[in-house]
């Protein structure tokens, strides 16, 4: 089989069984749901402009609801064997994390495009005039926090008291990133350039780098 | 010489080069005229944060070592390093708005250097957090080294996130008196000096460890 077929069967199957099982999905949006509802009673939208300073709360959102549904990425694999049994059948390990980073890269796109239409109609961010240089931001941004997100999910999954770990170890690591991308949101709300941001380079420098460490470390993560 | 020796030469080295730092810092080196008393508190806060930095520098080296090529030997330098490294970050982190409260007129500014002191001590805190809780793991030395090696790629993204983000800057170039260069010389080589004996010391303590946890397992 060659190294594609195999992330697409393993990003498949994955799929799937989210799909399936709904809990995490569901735990997880609702949590983003309920942090957003959470945070007009904290600000009072009445008084606080959001598209001015909103940026950066929404980021907080998919943070913490998008560490929700990565950290629990690895563990059923674990408590029901599979994990061992994907890491004895004969592939390359980096499709083993390479269908795992693409499932968690399209629920956190699913949960950030789900976030925007929520804050439009709950908090009337306006985001339409902006939509194609705010989604060129928030996928660049999003592949770098996916595939940290998938690697420590991964390095977790057996350790005892893991889901609680798994966000203070991310986070700080992450902080480049919300950085850049409460800044991007900032200026595509605002109508600055997104395209030739310095932050965008960044943000690329980011994702090539962990990209390719994450996918060199992987092995190293769940070997026994 | 025994590595026994050796710490203990290092320790006495250390206790007399910190004495005549401290003394070269409260009786030679002249007052700094805008700063006052204050700005004595660099001869420690810079060398603290160099040593800091070489140390995690040197954890990475030794995780990168300990994955290729699996001697337990490496792990315990990674975490040896790694540790006593992060004690010099906390004396930047607590000397730094010390010394920030006077010049700055506030303890704690969002100024690049400081902040990525700041963000690299919490990662290191999450670092030893996880050796805490997977201490009974077997591939607890692994997942340890390979969180060190994204910390320290990490690093260098964060300083120019938080350069960008932040505005406030340490002088980029400072004008040193001679007797405040020799001053600073001296309290590098010191803080250098008692860098490694702690070092060298915690590295024996782990040795005497899985000594005695081998013995331990040894005995039906």
């Amino acid at each position: 089989m060659n190294y594609v077929r195999v992330v697409a069967l393993i990003f498949a199957k994955d799929f799937r069984e989210e799909l399936r099982r709904k809990e995490n999905v569901i735990s997880s949006l609702l949590f983003a749901f309920l942090s957003l509802v959470l945070f007009a009673f904290a600000l009072d939208p009445t008084q606080v402009d959001l598209n001015r300073t909103g940026s950066g709360l929404l980021w907080l959102i998919i943070l913490f609801a998008g560490s929700l549904f990565m950290g629990a990425s690895f563990r059923k694999e674990m408590e029901t064997g599979t994990l061992q049994a994907l890491l004895l059948s004969p592939t390359d390990r980096s499709a083993i994390f390479l269908g795992k980073f693409l499932v968690n890269l399209v629920f956190l796109l699913f949960l950030e495009g789900l976030l925007l239409v929520f804050a439009y109609l709950l908090l009337d961010v306006q985001t339409g005039p902006v939509l194609v240089p705010l989604a060129v931001a928030w996928i660049a941004v999003t592949v770098g926090y996916a595939a940290l997100g998938t690697l420590f999910s991964a390095l977790i999954a057996n350790v005892r008291g893991g889901q609680v770990i798994y966000p203070i170890l991310l986070f700080p690591v992450l902080i480049p990133l919300v950085i850049a991308a409460a800044t991007l949101t900032q200026d595509a709300l605002a109508g600055r350039p997104v395209y030739t941001s310095q932050w965008l380079r960044l943000v690329a420098l980011f994702d090539t780098l962990f990209v390719t460490a994450s996918v060199f470390l992987f092995e190293y993560a769940v070997e026994e | 010489m025994s590595l026994r020796t050796w710490v203990r030469t290092l320790w006495g080295l250390a206790a007399v080069l910190n004495g005549a730092a401290l003394a070269m810092i409260f009786f030679y080196a002249p007052v700094e005229i805008q700063m006052g008393a204050v700005q004595k508190i660099f001869y420690y806060h810079v060398p603290s944060a160099i040593a800091g930095y070489v140390l995690l520098f040197l954890a990475f080296l030794f995780s990168i070592l300990y994955l290729w090529k699996d001697d337990p030997s490496y792990d315990l330098l990674a975490y040896t390093t790694a540790e006593v490294g992060f004690v010099f970050i906390t004396v930047v982190l607590v000397t730094g708005p010390i010394w920030g409260r006077s010049a700055w007129g506030k303890w704690w500014v969002w100024e690049p250097r400081l902040t990525s002191a700041l963000i690299l001590w919490l990662m290191y805190s999450a670092y030893f957090l996880l050796r805490l809780f997977s201490r009974h793991e077997a591939r607890a030395a692994r997942i340890a080294a390979v969180v060190a090696i994204i910390a320290f790629f990490d690093v260098p993204i964060v300083h120019k996130a938080i350069e960008w983000w932040g505005s406030i800057v340490h002088p980029k170039k400072v004008v040193l008196e001679p007797p405040m260069r020799q001053t600073f010389f001296v309290a590098m080589i010191a803080v250098f000096t008692l860098a490694a004996a702690l070092t060298l010391t915690r590295f024996m303590v782990g040795k005497a460890e899985e000594r005695r946890q081998a013995q331990r397992e040894a005995t039906p």
